[in-house]
C-alpha cells in the first residue's frame, strides 16, 4: 500500500506540464531512433544526454527513459512494413510481421505489437514499482555459469525455429555460429577469422546482418518480379479476427512473463527475451508450420516480450545500481551526472525522484499506445506504395542506417554482402532467423563459456554444482533428447525426405 | 531469363558500390593555412562508441570549447578494433588541425599487442584532460580489509580478479599488480567495467581492477569497499584509500584520455590548438564537468603528455609481451 501511496506522489511531478512535455519529447524520439535502422537506443540516449545537462534531474531522466522503451515501439515498423528491423529487438519481428504485411495485414500487425507493447511495458512498470526490489536481489545470482546454461538453453530452442528441413536450418545455424566467431577472441584475446581487417577485430553488427539478410535479400527478391506490376493487397484494420483474440493474448501474457523475467538478469539484451518468446509460441502453437508465414502469436509475442523487458531492466539500474545494458549504462551516467546515485538508497533519499520516473513511464507508454494505434493504419499505408517508388527508398534507408552504426562504409559494404548473400540462400531455400538467432547467442554463449572455465579453472563439472546453471542445463538436455526421441519415433520420413535434397 | 538479367545487374552494381566503399579515406598532404586557423568547424574523432567514458568526455569537452576557439567543435565516433580503428582515422585524416583525435591509453597498448599498425610517435600530442588510475575493490563484506590481507590471500588461493577485457588496460593493471607482489590471481574478462562490476556484486568473482568512478555508486551504497588505488597521489573521492605506493608496491597504472593530431600538422595549427584547448581544459566549468562525470581531473600541455607517453610506453612495453596475450 505504501508504494502505492508513494506513486500517486509520483504522478504529480509526472503531470506536471514540463515533465509530460519531455516524456512526449522522449517517445517521440525514441520512435524515431526506433524506426531508423541502425540508429538504435544506445546512440539516441548518448547524443541527448549533453542537452539535459541544464535540466531537471527528473525531467532529464524522464526524456532518456522515454528514448529508451520508445524505442522498442518504433523498431516493429520498419520489420513489418520492409523487412528492415529498425533496432536489434524488433529483429525477430521481420519472421512473421513482414508475411503478414504481404498478406495486406500489415495493420493487424503493427495493432497487435502496439497493444503487446503496451500490455508489457506496463506490467513490466507495474512490477518495477511493486515487487522488482525483491527480484533484483534474485537476478544477481546470475554469473557466467549461469548465464552459460541460459544461452545454451535458447539454442537448443532455436531447433524449434528451423524451418521445414532440419538440414538447412543446421546449416544456417552453423553459418550463424561460424558468424559470431569472427572478431577477437573475448578471453584469450586471440584475433580471428578477421584477414587482416581492423573493422572486423570487433565482429560484426548484429543489425548491419539483419538489415541485409532480411531487408536487402527482400529487394533483390522482388526485383525479380517488378515488371509485373501486382497490385498491392489493400490494408484492412489494426485489429485481429475474432478467433485470433484468444491465442494472441494468450501470447502476448507469456511475453510478458518472459521479457519481464529477462528484464531481471543483468547482461542480457533486448534480443533474448525476444527470441524466447518466439521459440515457445511455436512450441505451443497447434500449428507451427504457420509460423515464419504470418502467425500473429509470433509478432504479438515478442513484441511483449521486449517491451516488458525494457521496463524490467530499469529494475536492476533503480533498485542496485547496476546498467544491465548498454543503453542502462548511459541513463545511469545520466544519473550520475546530476548528481544522484542509483541504488537501494535511492528510494528512500529521493522518492520524489524515482516515483515520478515511474509515474512518467505509465504515462509514457500511454503516449506511444495513441501514438502507435490509430497512427498504425498511416504507417501500414506503406506497404501500398508501388514497388518501384519503394524499394530505392528502403536501399537509401538501409544504407544510411548501416553507415550511422559507425559513420563509415565498411558497415554499408557489410550490409550489402550479406544483402546477396541472403538472396541466394533464400533461392536455396535456407532459414535466415537460425543465422540470425545463432548468432546472437552464439557471441554470449562463447564470452560466458570461456569465462566459466576460467573461474572454475578448467573443472566443467562444477557447472552441475550451481543450482540455477545446473538446472537450466539438465532442462536443455532432456528437452534435446526429447525431440530426438521424437524425431526418431514419428518422423522417420522427415530424414529421408532431407537426405534426397 | 528476363528476372535472372535483372537480378544479376543489381548483384554486380551492389558488389561494385560496396567494393568502393572500401579505400575511400586515404589521407592527402597537409598544405594548411595555419595564420588563420581555425576557420572552419574542428572535429574530434572518438575512438569509442557514444555514450562511453571516452565519449562523453570528449563532447562535454567539444561544448566547452566552441567558445574558446570561436567555431563549432563536432563529436564523430569511430568505433571498432579496441579503439584502433578510429585512432588509425584521425592519424590518416588530413593534417591540417581540424581533425583531431580523441587518443587512450589504447594508443600504448594496442601497438604492443600488435593490433595496431601506428605508434604514439605518428602524433603530436596537443592536451591530456584526464586520467583514472586502476583500483582493487572488492565486497564489502568481503574476509580482507587491507591490500596487504588480500596480497596475503591471493598468494595461498587464486582469488578471481574481473576486468573490462583481454589486454585492456584493467587487465593490464591486474597483471602488472601480480607481478609487483609476486601473486598469482585468475583474470576473469569482462566485456566492460559495467559486467565486471555486476558479477562482483553477485559474488561469483573475489575483486575487479577497474578504476574507483566505475565502482563509485557502489561503494556509496555500502556494497564495495575499496582497498588500495595503484595512483601517485591519493584520489579526490575516496581520500581514506591508500595507494599502492604508500604501501611499498611501486606501481602506478591507469587509464587516460586526450587530444592529439597527426604529427605532420604545421606548429602554428599545433601552437594555436594547444592554447585554445589548454585553456578550456583548466577552467572551472570543465573541472565540474569532470567532477559529475566522476572522472579523475588532469591536465598536461603537449610537452608533458609528450612525456606521459614516452614514460608508460616503457612501462607498458615491458608488460604486454610478458603477458603472453594472444
Amino acid at each position: 500500500m505504501d508504494s502505492f501511496i508513494q506513486l500517486l506522489h509520483g504522478f504529480e511531478t509526472a503531470l506536471s506540464l514540463g515533465n509530460i512535455l519531455y516524456c512526449l519529447i522522449g517517445v517521440s524520439v525514441g520512435m524515431l531512433v526506433g524506426v531508423m535502422p541502425g540508429l538504435g537506443p544506445t546512440t539516441g540516449t548518448a547524443i541527448l544526454i549533453p542537452l539535459t545537462i541544464g535540466m531537471e534531474p527528473v525531467s532529464a531522466i524522464i526524456m532518456l527513459a522515454g528514448i529508451y522503451y520508445g524505442s522498442m515501439y518504433g523498431g516493429t515498423i520498419t520489420s513489418v512494413m520492409i523487412n528492415t528491423p529498425g533496432e536489434a529487438a524488433s529483429v525477430i519481428t521481420c519472421l512473421d510481421g513482414h508475411p503478414l504485411a504481404k498478406q495486406g495485414r500489415a495493420g493487424v500487425a503493427l495493432g497487435v505489437a502496439a497493444i503487446g507493447s503496451f500490455i508489457g511495458g506496463t506490467v513490466a512498470i507495474i512490477g518495477l514499482a511493486f515487487i522488482g526490489p525483491s527480484l533484483a536481489e534474485w537476478a544477481l545470482k546470475f554469473g557466467p555459469p549461469e548465464f552459460f546454461a541460459l544461452m545454451t538453453f535458447g539454442l537448443i530452442m532455436v531447433i524449434g525455429l528451423m524451418g521445414q528441413s532440419l538440414i538447412k536450418g543446421l546449416l544456417a545455424a552453423f553459418i550463424g555460429l561460424t558468424l559470431s566467431l569472427v572478431g577477437m577472441d573475448p578471453v584469450s584475446g586471440a584475433v580471428r577469422f578477421t584477414m587482416g581487417v581492423p573493422e572486423l577485430m570487433s565482429g560484426f553488427d548484429l543489425v548491419t546482418i539483419a538489415m541485409g539478410l532480411f531487408g536487402l535479400s527482400e529487394i533483390l527478391l522482388g526485383m525479380e518480379n517488378l515488371s509485373n506490376s501486382e497490385k498491392p493487397a489493400k490494408v484492412k484494420g489494426l485489429l485481429p479476427r475474432r478467433e485470433e483474440w484468444k491465442p494472441t493474448m494468450k501470447s502476448i501474457s507469456r511475453g510478458t512473463g518472459i521479457g519481464f523475467i529477462t528484464g531481471l538478469i543483468p547482461g542480457t539484451n533486448s534480443v533474448i527475451p525476444a527470441l524466447l518468446s518466439y521459440s515457445v509460441e511455436k512450441k505451443l502453437a497447434k500449428d507451427p508450420s504457420r509460423f515464419g508465414k504470418g502467425a500473429i502469436e509470433g509478432v504479438a509475442g515478442p513484441e511483449t516480450a521486449n517491451n516488458s523487458y525494457s521496463g524490467a531492466a530499469l529494475i536492476p539500474l533503480l533498485t542496485l545500481g547496476i546498467p544491465s545494458s548498454p543503453t542502462i549504462a548511459i541513463i545511469l551516467g545520466a544519473f550520475i551526472m546530476h548528481g544522484l546515485t542509483p541504488g537501494p538508497t535511492m528510494f528512500q533519499d529521493n522518492p520524489d525522484f524515482v516515483w515520478g520516473i515511474i509515474a512518467s513511464m505509465f504515462i509514457g507508454n500511454l503516449i506511444l499506445l495513441f501514438m502507435n494505434l490509430p497512427l498504425a493504419g498511416v504507417w501500414a499505408k506503406v506497404a501500398l506504395i508501388p514497388s518501384k517508388l519503394l524499394y530505392p527508398i528502403i536501399l537509401i534507408i538501409s544504407v544510411l542506417g548501416a553507415y550511422s552504426v559507425n559513420n563509415s562504409l565498411w558497415n554499408v559494404g557489410v550490409m550489402m554482402f550479406f544483402g546477396i548473400f541472403g538472396y541466394l540462400l533464400k533461392k536455396l531455400d535456407i532459414p535466415m532467423a537460425p543465422i540470425v538467432l545463432t548468432f546472437v547467442l552464439g557471441k554470449l554463449m562463447e564470452t560466458s563459456l570461456l569465462q566459466s572455465i576460467k573461474m572454475f579453472e578448467g573443472n566443467l563439472l562444477l557447472f552441475f554444482n550451481r543450482p540455477i546453471s545446473g538446472i537450466l542445463l539438465v532442462i536443455s538436455l532432456l528437452i534435446l533428447l526429447a525431440s530426438i526421441y521424437a524425431e526418431i519415433k514419428n518422423k522417420k520420413s522427415h530424414f529421408a525426405s532431407d537426405v534426397e535434397m | 531469363m528476363k528476372k535472372f538479367t535483372l537480378g544479376s545487374i543489381l548483384l554486380t552494381s551492389l558488389i561494385l558500390l560496396a567494393a568502393c566503399g572500401g579505400g575511400g579515406e586515404s589521407s592527402v598532404a597537409a598544405n594548411a593555412s595555419g595564420s588563420k586557423f581555425p576557420e572552419k568547424s574542428i572535429e574530434i574523432i572518438v575512438p569509442y562508441a557514444a555514450g562511453g567514458g571516452t565519449d562523453t568526455l570528449a563532447r562535454s569537452f567539444a561544448d566547452l570549447a566552441k567558445d574558446n576557439i570561436g567555431e563549432p567543435v563536432t563529436v564523430v565516433n569511430k568505433a571498432g578494433g579496441g579503439g584502433a580503428i578510429g585512432m588509425q582515422n584521425g592519424l590518416s585524416a588530413k593534417a591540417d588541425g581540424y581533425t583531431v583525435s580523441m587518443v587512450t591509453v589504447e594508443l600504448l597498448t594496442l601497438p604492443h599487442s600488435g593490433l595496431a599498425q601506428f605508434t604514439h610517435k605518428d602524433f603530436l600530442p596537443v592536451a591530456l584532460l584526464n586520467e583514472d588510475a586502476a583500483a582493487i575493490t572488492v565486497k564489502a563484506d568481503a574476509p580482507w580489509n587491507t591490500i596487504e590481507e588480500f596480497i596475503e590471500a591471493a598468494k595461498k588461493e587464486k582469488l578471481k580478479v574481473g576486468n573490462s577485457g583481454t589486454g585492456a588496460i584493467w587487465h593490464l593493471a591486474a597483471a602488472a599488480f601480480e607481478k609487483e607482489t609476486g601473486t598469482t590471481l585468475n583474470h576473469i574478462p569482462f566485456e566492460g567495467a559495467a559486467p565486471a562490476t555486476t558479477a562482483l556484486l553477485g559474488g561469483h568473482i573475489d575483486a575487479v581492477s577497474v578504476s574507483p568512478a566505475e565502482v563509485a555508486t557502489l561503494v556509496e551504497s555500502g556494497d564495495f569497499k575499496v582497498l588500495a588505488v595503484m595512483a601517485e597521489e591519493r584520489v579526490e573521492s575516496l581520500p581514506e584509500v591508500p595507494t599502492l605506493k604508500e604501501r611499498g608496491i611501486d606501481l602506478s597504472i591507469g587509464t587516460w584520455r586526450g587530444l592529439a593530431v597527426p604529427k605532420d600538422t604545421p606548429a602554428d595549427v599545433v601552437e594555436k590548438l594547444e592554447e585554445s584547448f589548454g585553456e578550456t581544459v583548466q577552467s572551472e566549468e570543465f573541472k565540474a564537468t569532470l567532477d559529475k562525470l566522476k572522472l579523475g581531473y588532469r591536465y598536461e600541455n603537449g610537452e608533458g603528455f609528450t612525456t606521459l607517453l614516452e614514460e608508460q610506453d616503457k612501462l607498458f612495453g615491458d608488460l604486454i609481451p610478458s603477458l603472453n596475450l594472444n
